[in-house]
C-alpha cells in the first residue's frame, strides 16, 4: 500500500515550490487546516495528510505496536517526505503533531527548513517541577468522554469510517461529519498523545522553529509554550490573541499572518 | 384568567427562562453571554458569576474540557453546528451533571459568525443506561476472551523425538475476538492428533461453537477415526446440532515412529511442510469444503506424506496470512518467506516468532501450530 493512500495525502499549490507539510492534531483530520493552507498555495507546495486512524486514512494500516508511541507517527511523517521527495520542508504541526514534527526533525534534521509548532506540549501531565496542565485522572476522564460520545454513533458510523460504499446514504445522515475517527484507534491515540513525554527531545532539534501560543489554551497553557521555546535551541514564541486550542480554526488569519511573518524572516 | 392567558400565550422571556432545557449563549471564544433560569437551577451556577467571566469549557470536568477543545470546538467552527455531544457540567457544588449538548453558530448582520447558542439536556438517566450498556458489552468481550483462552490452555504433547509449539494472538480490537483454535493430543504412544480450526462469527457465540467442535474432534479422534472419516463424522455433528457450520478445520495425525503425516483439510488453508534441505512448500492435497458444506454423505479427501527426520509441519488460520487490500497468495508467500528465515528455531518458539514477524492482526485472531519430528 502506498504511503499516499495510507495517509490520504493531498496536495495543493505550486508543485515546484518549497514544500509545506501540514499535520493535524488529536481529534480531527486535515480539515483542520482548511482555512489556513490556501494562503500558502501561491508560494508553496502545500501537502496535507491524515494520521492513520483519522479522516480518510487507511484504517487497516493501523498497527498498535507502531503507533504505541509518537515515534511511529513521526516515522509516517518521514515516510511521506521520502515518498513525495520533500526536501527543505516547512513543517506545520498542530497540537500533538507539533511534537511529532519535532521527533521527525530529530531523526532527519536536514530534511526540515523550519518547524511551526501550533499549541505544542511535550508533556500534558504534571510532573515534579513541571506543569503540563493535567493529572492522570483527567486523561481517564477524557477517555470516558470519548466513550460516551462514540456510544451513540459508533455502530452507525463504522461503515462510513471504513469507507463502506454499500450504504452511501449514511454519509448524509451524519450530524457531525468532519473529523471522523475510528473510535478504538482514537482511544489509543488519546492515550499515546496525553501520556507522552518528549521533553528531552526538544533540545535535540536546532531547526529554526516558531511556537504559536494561544491565549487561554486549556490543552497547552502558556507556561508549556514558554517551556518549549526555552528548551529548543532555535525557537521563538509568538503569542496569538486567539483563545483556545485551535487558532487554525478560530483565528486562521492571525495564524497565517504569524506563519508568513516567520517564513519571511 | 390572566394566569391562563399567560400559560396559553407565554412571553418569549418566560419561554426562554423556564424552558425545559438549559440555554446558554457564548461568544465564539466560549465566553458566557447569557444563561436561562433552568440552567441556573440545574447547575447551581448563578448568572452573575458566569456572564462575561467564565467560558463554557470552564464549566466542564477536565477530561470533558479536553474533549471540548479537541472535538467539539473544531466541529462547531467547521460545520457551524454540533449535535448530541455528551459532556459533564461541573455544578457549583462540585458534583457533575451529565448532559447532551446541541450548539449552533449564529451569524451577525454582516454574515460573520458571532454567537454560539447552546441547548443543554439533562442526560443523567440516559448516561447511567449507557454506562450499563458499555459495561455489558465489555463484560461480554471479557467472557468471550476467557472462554476462548480457557479452551486453548492445557499441556501440549511432547517427546524426545517430537515437539509441538503454538502461537496465538487474539484480535487487537476486542470486539473482533473470533473463533480460532488449536489443539494437540496423544492418540496412542506414537501418534498425535493436531488440529487448527476457525469458526465463523465473533464473540461469545464463536467461542462457544469453537469449544463444541474442539470437544467433538477429541471425542471422535479417540474412536480411532482417520482424518477424512473424522471430518465426515464432524459434518454430521455440526449439521445435527447446528453448530460450527462453515467452520474450516485441518485435522492431522502425525505418527512419529512411521514418520508419517495423514491429514484432511475442510476448507482450511493448506499446511506448510518443511523438509530438511528443501524449500518450505504448501501441501494442496486432502482438501474438501468447509464443515457441513458438503452434499449429504459425500466423501472427504485425505492425503498423507512422509516426513524426513528433522521435518516440520505448520498449521495456521487465515489471520496469520490475510491482510486487507492484499491477495491471499501474497500473504501465503509472506508466510513462506518468514518460515525460510526462521526454520531453524524449535517449534516451541517458532510459532510465536512467526506470528511476531508476520505482524498484522488488528481485526482477526491468528493461530499457528508447529510440529517437528526428530
Amino acid at each position: 500500500m502506498s504511503v499516499r493512500a495510507r495517509n490520504n495525502v493531498t496536495e495543493h499549490g505550486s508543485p515546484e515550490a518549497q514544500p509545506m507539510l501540514f499535520a493535524h492534531g488529536f481529534g480531527c483530520d486535515q480539515n483542520m487546516w482548511r482555512f489556513v493552507h490556501p494562503r500558502f498555495e501561491d508560494d508553496y507546495r502545500v501537502v496535507l495528510f491524515d494520521h492513520v486512524g483519522a479522516g480518510g486514512s487507511d484504517l487497516s494500516a493501523y498497527d498498535a505496536e507502531r503507533y504505541s508511541s509518537l515515534q511511529g507517527y513521526a516515522e509516517d511523517v518521514l515516510e511521506i517526505c521520502r515518498e513525495l521527495d520533500l526536501r527543505d520542508v516547512v513543517f506545520v504541526g498542530h497540537s500533538v503533531s507539533a511534537m511529532i514534527g519535532v521527533l521527525a526533525a530529530a531523526v532527519e534534521p536536514d530534511r526540515f527548513a523550519r518547524l511551526i509548532l501550533v499549541g505544542p506540549s511535550p508533556r500534558y501531565i504534571n510532573d515534579e517541577g513541571y506543569v503540563g496542565g493535567f493529572g492522570r485522572e483527567d486523561i481517564e476522564g477524557l477517555l470516558d468522554s470519548m466513550d460516551s460520545n462514540y456510544l451513540g454513533w459508533s455502530s452507525q458510523m463504522a461503515p462510513v469510517i471504513m469507507g463502506n460504499s454499500d450504504r452511501p446514504e449514511l454519509g448524509e445522515e451524519l450530524t457531525n461529519s468532519f473529523c471522523r475517527t475510528d473510535p478504538e484507534i482514537a482511544r489509543r491515540f488519546a492515550r499515546v498523545t496525553f501520556m507522552s513525554d518528549n521533553r528531552e527531545d526538544l533540545a535535540k532539534v536546532d531547526v529554526p522553529s516558531l511556537v504559536l501560543q494561544c491565549s487561554d489554551d486549556a490543552i497547552a497553557p502558556e507556561a508549556v509554550g514558554r517551556y518549549v521555546e526555552r528548551e529548543m535551541p532555535d525557537a521563538r514564541l509568538v503569542m496569538l490573541n486567539a483563545v483556545g486550542h485551535c487558532p487554525n480554526l478560530s483565528a486562521p488569519e492571525e495564524t497565517a499572518d504569524a506563519i508568513e511573518e516567520f517564513l519571511r524572516g | 384568567m390572566r394566569v391562563e392567558e399567560e400559560l396559553l400565550e407565554p412571553s418569549a422571556e418566560d419561554l426562554f427562562e423556564n424552558a425545559p432545557c438549559g440555554y446558554l449563549s457564548t461568544t465564539l471564544d466560549g465566553l458566557v453571554l447569557k444563561v436561562n433560569r433552568t440552567f441556573e437551577d440545574w447547575t447551581g451556577h448563578q448568572r452573575e458569576g458566569l456572564l462575561g467571566k467564565k467560558r463554557f469549557s470552564d464549566l466542564l470536568a477536565p477530561g470533558g474540557r479536553i474533549y471540548h477543545e479537541t472535538h467539539y470546538a473544531p466541529l462547531l467552527r467547521m460545520q457551524g453546528e454540533a449535535r448530541e455531544i455528551a459532556l459533564e457540567i461541573l455544578r457549583a457544588d462540585g458534583s457533575r451533571l451529565p448532559v447532551l449538548v446541541n450548539s449552533v453558530v449564529v451569524d451577525g448582520p454582516e454574515g460573520e459568525p458571532q454567537v454560539i447558542r447552546t441547548t443543554i439536556f439533562d442526560a443523567s438517566d440516559r448516561r447511567r443506561y449507557e454506562e450499563e450498556l458499555l459495561r455489558a458489552r465489555r463484560r461480554e468481550q471479557e467472557i468471550a476472551q476467557k472462554l476462548q483462552r480457557s479452551m486453548l490452555a492445557g499441556e501440549l504433547p511432547s517427546a524426545t523425538d517430537f515437539e509441538v509449539g503454538v502461537g496465538y494472538r487474539p484480535a487487537e480490537r476486542e470486539l473482533d475476538i473470533g473463533g480460532d483454535w488449536y489443539d494437540a493430543f496423544w492418540l496412542s504412544d506414537d501418534r498425535v492428533g493436531l488440529v487448527v480450526g476457525d469458526v465463523v462469527g465473533r464473540g461469545i457465540e464463536a467461542a462457544a461453537a469453537m469449544g463444541q467442535l474442539r470437544s467433538a474432534i477429541r471425542a471422535l479422534a479417540s474412536t480411532g477415526l482417520p482424518p477424512a472419516a473424522l471430518l465426515e463424522a464432524l459434518d454430521g455433528y455440526s449439521g445435527c446440532h447446528e453448530v460450527g457450520g462453515m467452520a474450516t478445520v485441518v485435522y492431522a495425525e502425525l505418527d512419529r515412529s512411521l514418520r508419517e503425516l495423514r491429514f484432511a483439510c475442510a476448507g482450511h488453508l493448506p499446511p506448510v511442510l518443511v523438509q530438511p534441505g528443501e524449500d518450505p512448500c504448501l501441501i494442496w492435497e486432502g482438501r474438501s469444503p468447509p464443515l457441513d458444506a458438503c452434499a449429504k454423505n459425500s466423501r472427504r479427501a485425505e492425503a498423507s506424506c512422509s516426513l524426513e527426520p528433522g521435518s516440520l509441519v505448520l498449521l495456521y488460520t487465515d489471520g496469520v496470512v490475510e491482510r486487507r487490500g492484499e491477495t491471499i497468495d501474497a500473504g501465503m508467500e509472506r508466510l513462506l518467506e518468514a518460515v525460510r528465515a526462521h526454520r531453524t528455531e524449535p517449534p516451541t518458539s517458532l510459532a510465536s516468532t512467526l506470528l511476531r514477524a508476520l505482524g498484522g492482526g488488528e481485526h482477526d485472531d491468528a493461530c499457528l501450530l508447529a510440529a517437528s519430528v526428530a
